[in-house]
This record gives C-alpha cells, sequence and structure tokens, in this order.
C-alpha cells in the first residue's frame, strides 16, 4: 500500500518537474509568436516570388527583423504582463540547448526526407501529383504532431488546434499541382525541388501561423481573464 | 527490515516532505524563478510556502534572494547545488526502492 503510494508520488514529482516548460505557453504567448513567426516567413517566401520590387536581400533582412520584433515583444508581454500576474521564471540554458538540439535534429531529418521526395519528383523518379506537396504536407505533420506532445496533453481544447493542423496537413497534400504551380507564380526557373518549398511550404507556414495565432489568442484572452496582477507581496 | 524498506527509511527527510518535495520537483526544472510562480504552481498559502522555504534554506538546499521588481517585493529561488545534488540522490534512492 506505501510502496503504491510513494509510486504516485513520484510520478507526480516527473509531471512537476515539466510544470516550468509549460508554464512558458501558460498566457498563449508561446503560441502567439510561433504563429507570427510562420506568418511572417510565409510572407518573406511570398514576397520574392510575386512582387516583382523585392530586393533580393530583402528576405534576409525581414528575417532579421521578424527575429528581433518577436523576441522583445514576447519579452514586452512576459516583463509586464505575465510575470507580475503568475510569477517570474528564468529557464536553464543546459536544458534549452538540448532541446533546441533535439528540435534542431527532427527539423534536419524532416527537410532531409522533404528534399529526398523533392529530388525523386525533379529527376522523374516515382512522380505523382504530390510529390510537390509533400514535403510541406510532412512537415505540417511533424508540427502538428509536436504541438500535441507539447501542448494539447495539458490543454484539451487545444487537441482541437492539433486535428486543424494535421487537417491543414493532409488538405496541402491533396493539393493539386497546378494550384501548387500558381503559387510559385508558374515561374520556369523554379524546378521541382525549389517549387515544393516555394508553393506548398508558404501555405503552410500561412494556415499554420493563423491557427496558431487564433489558439494564442484565445489562450492570452482566457489568461487576461483568469489572472489578476499582484501589486504587493508580503512573502 | 527489507532492502527496499531500509531505502525508503534512509530517504532525505528535508525533501521526503510532499510540499517541500513540490517545491524542490519544481526548483529543480529551472534556472530561478520567484516566489509568486511556486505559490502558483503549488496552490499553498504564503504562510506554509514560506515555511517549507525556510526548511530548505536552513538546510542549504534553496538559495533565497530579495530584491523588488520597482516598487514591488521580489523573492527570487533558486537550488543550490546541494540541494540539486539531494534531490538528484533522492530521485535515485526513491527508484532503487520502488
Amino acid at each position: 500500500m506505501q510502496e503504491q503510494g510513494e509510486v504516485a508520488k513520484m510520478d507526480q514529482v516527473e509531471r512537476l518537474m515539466e510544470r516550468p516548460l509549460l508554464y512558458n505557453n501558460v498566457d498563449g504567448v508561446g503560441e502567439l509568436g510561433l504563429g507570427f513567426m510562420f506568418l511572417g516567413s510565409a510572407l518573406l517566401q511570398w514576397l520574392p516570388i510575386h512582387a516583382t520590387w523585392w530586393h533580393r536581400y530583402g528576405s534576409f533582412v525581414g528575417f532579421l527583423l521578424l527575429i528581433t520584433a518577436l523576441h522583445y515583444g514576447v519579452k514586452a508581454i512576459k516583463t509586464h504582463i505575465t510575470f507580475p500576474r503568475t510569477g517570474y521564471v528564468a529557464y536553464q540554458k543546459r536544458g534549452f540547448f538540448w532541446r533546441g538540439a533535439i528540435a534542431g535534429g527532427v527539423a534536419g531529418m524532416v527537410c532531409g526526407l522533404s528534399f529526398a521526395l523533392s529530388a525523386r519528383s525533379h529527376w522523374g523518379i516515382g512522380r505523382s501529383p504530390w510529390s510537390m506537396t509533400t514535403p510541406a504536407a510532412l512537415f505540417g505533420l511533424v508540427i502538428a504532431a509536436g504541438y500535441a506532445w507539447r501542448i494539447a496533453r495539458e490543454v484539451h481544447w487545444k487537441w482541437a488546434v492539433a486535428a486543424a493542423m494535421a487537417i491543414c496537413s493532409v488538405a496541402i497534400a491533396m493539393l493539386p499541382e497546378g494550384v501548387i504551380n500558381s503559387l510559385t507564380a508558374n515561374r520556369s526557373d523554379f524546378g521541382a525541388l525549389v517549387a515544393a518549398s516555394m508553393g506548398a511550404l508558404p501555405l503552410t507556414f500561412m494556415l499554420y501561423g493563423a491557427i496558431l495565432v487564433l489558439s494564442g489568442g484565445i489562450s492570452f484572452v482566457l489568461y487576461l481573464r483568469h489572472t489578476q496582477p499582484v501589486t504587493e507581496t508580503a512573502e | 527490515m527489507n532492502l527496499k524498506t531500509r531505502k525508503l527509511a534512509e530517504l532525505d527527510r528535508v525533501i521526503h516532505e510532499p510540499g517541500r518535495l513540490m517545491i524542490v520537483a519544481l526548483l529543480s526544472a529551472v534556472e530561478q524563478c520567484d516566489f509568486l510562480y511556486l505559490q502558483h504552481e503549488t496552490e499553498m498559502n504564503k504562510g506554509t510556502l514560506s515555511s517549507h522555504l525556510s526548511k530548505l534554506e536552513e538546510a542549504g538546499y534553496v538559495e533565497v534572494t530579495k530584491t523588488y521588481r520597482g516598487k514591488i517585493p521580489l523573492t527570487l529561488l533558486r537550488l543550490t547545488v546541494e540541494g540539486r545534488q539531494a534531490f538528484q540522490q533522492y530521485r535515485k534512492k526513491m527508484k532503487e526502492a520502488l
């Protein structure tokens, strides 16, 4: 009996150790940041194809501006809204390094697989109507799975968000080749390898960005409604 | 006394208390946090949380820094090296015992 109690206690301890990481998105700002990142990236991929006035270094500068704005924006919200309401947390840098390394590894594997699939199409091996959209759909499904594992597990209504992401990925995978070609403005200088990333990927980014901004926005409003800033403490 | 019972008897009593175990588990996952965060996560009242933190500070497991955020008092908490080692030992012994 005592042993069962101790096992349950240790399970609780292991779950508690994950709480600080989940706290990073307690206000929905994590999702908002990622959502705006996706939307900004989609725009920065779309502009070089469709805007004739766009300078070739514009994407690079735009990306730097986007990262800077998001970094300081998130920091400002955390400092002025989240920390006075539910507390301040500083994370261990070592933990961030390993999580970054794992995320980078997964992203690298997905990119590698995506390019392999695109290359097959480029060289005329196993060409199918889906070959151009598969990499973007695969990328989307990995993001949806990561989201489900990290966020939806804890906040149950977020399963709907993960499901919406997965449905979007499948829908993108089923898009006809003509639609993807029109997204790349039917430019003949794009091979299948590039078209896959130039066409379907911004579409994935745009849809995922919109979903995450909406989900993060709802979380943020709920957070503001259910918490109040602490004005004075006697600790 | 069997081996499992002996292992349980050897556990660090400062950490084994449920309230303090919650605090140490949370602190082990962060670099540092403030009093408000611990209160929010553990759902303890200020008095209980302060009492547990005092015991952990006395044992040398938690470092408490009192400062200000603007005009509002801010209590920052972090696990010391000894605290991290003690918590690792505690988890190891618990896993062996269960």
